[in-house]
């Protein structure tokens, strides 16, 4: 079933400018993990967050869902680049936010948010406060925030772009494990060619000016997929293709 | 952090001691330069004899009730102004001319509407304190982060959560630092409309002393007036600290 769907949509921020995005079409089919790749300047952002309703397109439609998209939707999830945390607020409480939002809180939500919290790899620290976790730790404070509606949709923007290599792999791998756990289908953005080869199942180019899909890949490997997977070669020879496609472009995009 | 504060109270110390020396070996006048002895003793005097009570308490209640009203005006106009651009638009230009108007020279007129009670020194006050209230809720309200309106839009928060939980939080440190800067003021408006007429009050005690050529007697009120400051502005200090820490996350000073 599709999930996301953009037809032909372009993006101008002011009417005698080029446009940033042109003639994009994108399908995102239930379950799916899909990596937008392209250089810094490329229009990612700015489509994950026409796909989020946070920016309407200038032409063309998005629809998630079956129904087209104006606003944000409850079933849509948004992780930002920088982990926003309400510094005033515990762990605890930063997770229930989007609960906090819809409905009164109850014990049950509670419950849920340290079983997500659990999840993450941060059992007993609900009750810090940000400026007392680390960087890794803040981005898994908004991975269970993001996990806790349960989100059909999950976009994610360059989410742990600012981590150090190392905990930026466990958390690639926990967010994999998570997305198969919560069946969220995923549209994450990064920039990074080795991430976007080992977390998707697709992943897709954007280039040239004005921006719009230059390639698609589909990433053979199976899921569940282990940390050694990055050693392989033929997951190598995959990283190499994309690296390829990228440099192909020249600097033209830029 | 305790050597510092040996320090400072050295320093006091030695102040009073060479105040001391200075008034004795250079036999000064009481009517110019009283010593710190003497003061000591005028204090301890108008304690025991009950004197200063009636006045402090009638500038206390000129102080907070002014400082309330003024906090109330000032905080919930913030809110207004920083609701809309548009609001704040039309309201800025009258803001900033009651601001740059000396809301001390309204003093006599104000004598004039109201009388020598309490009504005019609490109006002064209040509008010594509303700009500095005003000011910093207005700041503090639009002080928060595109990321986090962000966040907000993206979870669906409507314009009151988004007030309530999102731009209130991150207004608290200012509106507080507004307010101790407001409680300070808020004493100096009291004693300045106390000059203006009042047979009552602080100020009003320090008027009757020039007139009676009782330095000692003034020195005790600046005393009365600094520990009342210092009071107050340690109030709302620890009103911060014991109910709103939380909210102060950037500064690590706040224990």
């Amino acid at each position: 079933m599709t999930i996301i769907a953009c037809h032909d949509i372009a993006l101008q921020f002011k009417k005698d400018s080029l446009p940033v995005l042109e003639h994009v079409d994108l399908e995102v089919q239930e379950g799916e993990f899909v990596s937008i790749i392209g250089k810094s300047g490329s229009g990612k952002t700015t489509l994950l967050q026409m796909i989020g309703g946070l920016l309407s397109p200038s032409k063309g439609s998005i629809h998630l869902l079956n129904q087209e998209i104006t606003e944000p939707i409850d079933e849509v999830t948004y992780v930002f680049q920088k982990p926003v945390l309400l510094e005033w607020r515990t762990v605890l409480e930063n997770v229930l936010m989007p609960l906090e939002l819809k409905k009164r809180v109850t014990q049950e939500d509670r419950d849920k948010a340290k079983k997500v919290l659990a999840a993450v790899g941060l059992e007993n620290q609900e009750g810090k406060y940000p400026h007392e976790l680390s960087g890794g730790m803040m981005s898994r404070v908004t991975l269970a925030r993001a996990f806790i509606s349960e989100p059909k949709i999950l976009l994610m923007d360059e989410p742990f772009s600012a981590l150090d290599a190392m905990t930026k792999e466990q958390l690639q791998f926990e967010l994999l494990l998570l997305t198969k756990q919560f069946s969220a289908t995923t549209v994450f953005i990064t920039h990074d060619i080795t991430e976007a080869a080992f977390l998707s199942d697709r992943v897709i180019l954007l280039g040239n000016t004005p921006a719009n899909v230059v390639q698609e890949f589909a990433i053979p490997f199976s899921k569940p997929r282990s940390k050694e997977l990055k050693f392989d070669p033929s997951f190598t020879e995959v990283v190499r293709e994309l690296y390829q496609s990228i440099e192909a472009l020249g600097d033209r995009s830029k | 952090m305790k050597m510092t504060k040996l320090y400072s109270c050295l320093i006091f110390i030695f102040t009073l001691v060479v105040w001391e020396m200075v008034v004795r070996v250079k036999e000064i006048s009481k009517i110019i330069l009283p010593a710190p002895t003497a003061i000591a003793a005028n204090l301890i005097q108008h304690f025991q004899s009950g004197y200063f009570y009636p006045h402090i308490l009638t500038t206390t209640i000129e102080v907070l009730g002014g400082f309330f009203a003024g906090a109330i005006v000032g905080i919930g106009l913030g809110f207004l102004v920083a609701q809309s651009k548009t609001t704040q638009e039309i309201l800025q230009p009258y803001i900033i001319a009651s601001q740059a108007m000396p809301k001390l020279a309204l003093a006599p007129l104000l004598v004039l509407w109201f009388g020598f009670g309490y009504t005019p020194k609490i109006v002064i006050v209040a509008l010594v304190c509303f700009f500095p209230l005003f000011e910093s809720t207005v700041t503090g309200l639009s002080h928060v982060s595109r990321e986090k309106l962000a966040l907000f839009r993206s979870l669906k928060a409507s314009r009151s959560q988004t007030l309530l939980k999102l731009r209130l939080p991150t207004a608290m440190p200012y509106i507080f630092s507004g307010l101790r800067v407001a409680v300070v003021l808020s004493v100096v408006g009291a004693v300045i409309s106390e000059f203006i007429g009042a047979n009552k009050g602080l100020g009003a005690l320090i008027i009757a002393s020039q007139g009676m050529l009782d330095t000692t007697l003034m020195f005790s009120v600046f005393i009365l007036l600094t520990v009342k400051g210092m009071i107050l502005y340690q109030s709302i200090h620890w009103i911060e600290v014991i109910f709103f820490k939380k909210y102060h996350y950037s500064r690590g000073d706040l224990k």
